[in-house]
């Protein structure tokens, strides 16, 4: 991340003044590098102490951006601007944005970009509150979480954006219990950069859609919701499936093969495939759970996109609306 | 958050005034900066969300660093470039160069270096940098358009106004308004202004009450008419006579020489005076070749975050500089075909729930602001009443 000395030999000399940058690509060093918090398909995420800020601890993330012939690459662009876009909101269910900068032209000669993306350092994820989490949580607290996840979702697809890979491990606890997602809007970019690493993505949280390569909108995200909540009730995945394949035996296993008539055109996998589950009760597998929780899910967990309830569905659930907490 | 507005004060002590450049020949850097991509961006055929996205980056851009050290006008072509990607009007960098090339002299092309093309790029990490990654700019031709469409009158009447108008916000962009106030506050103004030239007087609107004095009151609170009469002069300043042709000096880039000479006051500082457009000798902007081929159009394509296309909207004028000697209080009406009003939007659609946070100072009054008010970030409004919301 440290800016090498740039070299202005081949410069002109009127125009030294512009290659002559290094000085201005110090702002990396706002941040001082504690130790990697995790590392994914699309870079590092470093926790970080900013040196501007009294030594505010933040999380880092290190996107490497492959540069085009004209630059930075305009998808990257627009997903920065959209993100900073959204920061106005200061949606209470999205991780801050903090900062963008990036790391200057060390990288410039394999034409890539280090982008550093600065959010707001949230002490645990979803993941290991569960983990931790030393029995059942309770009634309250799954609900409240709940409606925190499904309300940042709504949010996000209230601005067109898809997050496409929800999971335990974007969905950040703060030490009041509430949930951030994090993790999003970079869809464009890290797809160039996925092709570069080879990190295991997690399949558990896939709806069929994606598993079987069709088209997909929105309704995506309320899929992998609907596994996070089932995941709140009981502390452990859903659908552990270990390839494409599997997880969708997984799915079908639960929800049942769906009828012919709802099997996607243009897929390569025909609904024979899969031997003609029939559908098992969700109360079987979540049991003692409140009856419009389970209301709940089951309609998050439909096969047909179109047939799934929307994220603002969700937040007008009865689950939702019937009582308030006390 | 990055926040971009500044006092007065402020855009008198620039990173280029410290590095002994005086005021004055900073704003003629900015005006030629400006007007160099609104001429580059017209001669490609870039929508004018495009082109005042450039020159907002070029403005703020010079808020951080001195003409000394960044010639303006590869800077011009940077953020024209970047504003082409950001707004989703791409063009190749090498065909900005191309187009530049053939509206500078030689020696001002010089300032490009050797290799223009790296040279452009290297600049676009700086910009991005500079402007911390903010890319998302709004400008008041959106506001006009909404704000006119409440206004009840002559239909005529209005047309002519708002023509007049979004040419000076097409003008403002020469100015560091966009430094100072919102593109709401900016949109007000020029219209406030447009209506005074043009005879128009807006005595009832759309959605009037009570409490409103004028009818800006329903989208910006407390504006003063100091303010007003402050942005105006802003703007019509451009329209004054110059003391020296414009396109003249430019900073040398050693240390060692000496700042460009004294040239008249900065038009940061309007006159109290209020008689604009009495001596107008040579107007400011000036269309690059014959003016009918330069126009700012409506957006050929549609941009997400701003209207989508004006399909009936016909192509504007940019820049019909007022005309060489025009009595006081008769102004310039840019010359074109008649405004036709866009229809809305249309509503984002209905597969997805509908927007339920509203967007920061969109169309909700804004906070009061007096004549020097105090600056901080415009707060975002509450978060949307949930049919239930759990406590933490």
């Amino acid at each position: 991340m440290s800016s090498s000395g740039s070299s202005s030999s081949q410069s002109p000399p009127n125009m030294a003044s512009i290659s002559d940058v290094s000085a201005l690509f110090q702002t990396a060093k706002k941040y001082e590098e504690l130790n990697v918090i995790g590392t994914g398909a699309y870079g590092t995420v470093y926790k970080a102490r900013d040196l501007h800020n009294g030594g505010q601890i933040v999380a880092m993330k290190k996107v490497k951006v492959a540069l085009t012939e004209d630059g930075i690459p305009l998808s990257t662009l627009r997903e920065i601007a959209l993100l900073r876009q959204l920061e106005a909101y200061r949606h209470p269910n999205i991780v801050r944005l903090l900062d963008v900068c990036h790391g200057g032209q060390s990288m410039e000669r394999d034409h890539q970009l280090v982008l550093f993306l600065v959010f707001e350092h949230v002490e645990q994820d979803l993941d290991s509150y569960l983990k931790r989490a030393p029995g059942p949580l309770s009634e309250n607290r799954i609900r409240s979480m709940s409606y925190d996840i499904l309300s940042g979702v709504d949010f996000l697809h209230s601005h067109r954006i898809v997050h496409r890979d929800l999971k335990p491990h974007n969905l950040l606890v703060t030490s009041t219990g509430r949930v951030k997602l994090a993790d999003f809007g970079l869809a464009k970019t890290y797809d160039t950069e996925m092709k570069l690493t080879s990190v295991v993505v997690t399949l558990w949280y896939r709806p069929p859609e994606v598993l079987l390569g069709v088209s997909y909108n929105t309704a995506v995200d309320v899929w992998s919701s609907g596994c996070v909540l089932a995941q709140l009730h009981t502390r452990a995945p859903l659908l552990q499936g270990s390839c494409d394949s599997e997880q969708l035996h997984c799915i079908f296993r639960l929800i049942g093969r769906p009828p012919r008539h709802e099997w996607p055109e243009n897929v390569s996998i025909v609904a024979d495939s899969f031997p003609e589950y029939p559908a098992q009760d969700l109360a079987d597998i979540l049991p003692r759970i409140h009856p419009h929780a389970l209301d709940l899910i089951k309609g998050m967990l439909v096969f047909d996109p179109a047939k799934r309830l929307t994220a603002l569905d969700c937040l007008e659930h009865p689950y939702f609306t019937e009582e308030p907490l006390t | 958050m990055p926040y971009w507005y500044y006092d007065k004060k402020d855009l008198q002590n620039t990173p280029s005034f410290r590095d002994g450049i005086p005021n004055d020949s900073e704003n003629r850097y900015r005006k030629e900066g400006a007007r160099f991509i609104i001429d580059t961006g017209s001669k490609m055929d870039l929508g004018y969300n495009t082109v005042a996205t450039g020159v907002v980056y070029f403005h703020r851009f010079y808020m951080f660093h001195s003409f000394r050290t960044f010639p303006r006008y590869i800077t011009a072509c940077c953020c024209l470039f970047l504003a082409g990607k950001v707004e989703e009007t791409p063009k190749k960098c090498k065909d900005i160069i191309k187009v530049a090339k053939s509206l500078l002299t030689e020696q001002k092309f010089s300032t490009f270096g050797e290799d223009p093309k790296e040279e452009v790029m290297t600049l676009e990490r700086i910009l991005l940098q500079t402007i911390k990654f903010d890319l998302q700019v709004e400008h008041p031709y959106g506001y006009l358009l909404k704000y006119a469409k409440c206004l009840k009158g002559d239909k005529a009447k209005l047309q002519k106004m708002v023509q007049m108008a979004w040419t000076f916000v097409n003008d403002s962009l020469c100015t560091t308004l966009c430094l100072q106030w919102e593109p709401e506050v900016i949109a007000v103004a020029l219209m406030f202004l447009a209506g005074k030239l043009s005879k128009f007087e807006v005595v009832d609107w759309n959605g009037r009450v009570s409490k409103h004095n004028a009818w800006w009151d329903m989208f910006v609170e407390d504006i003063t008419m100091e303010l007003l009469e402050d942005i105006c002069h802003q703007v019509l300043d451009l329209y004054s006579p110059q003391t020296q042709p414009s396109g003249g000096d430019s900073p040398t880039q050693t240390t060692a020489s000496k700042p460009p000479k004294n040239e008249k006051k900065a038009s940061v500082t309007p006159p109290t005076s209020a008689s604009p457009v009495a001596a107008i000798t040579k107007p400011v902007v000036t269309p690059v070749k014959n003016g009918s081929d330069v126009k700012l159009e409506p957006p050929k394509i549609d941009m997400r975050f701003t209207y989508p296309g004006y399909p009936a909207m016909p192509a504007y004028p940019v820049y019909s500089a007022p005309p060489p000697a025009i009595p006081a209080a008769r102004l310039p009406i840019p010359a074109g075909p008649p405004l036709v009003y866009p229809e809305p939007p249309p509503a984002p659609p209905a597969r997805f729930p509908p927007v339920n946070v509203p967007p920061p100072n969109y169309f909700s009054p804004m906070q009061a602001r007096g004549p020097l008010p105090p600056r901080g970030p415009i707060p975002p409004g509450p978060p949307p009443p949930r049919p239930y919301y759990p406590p933490p």
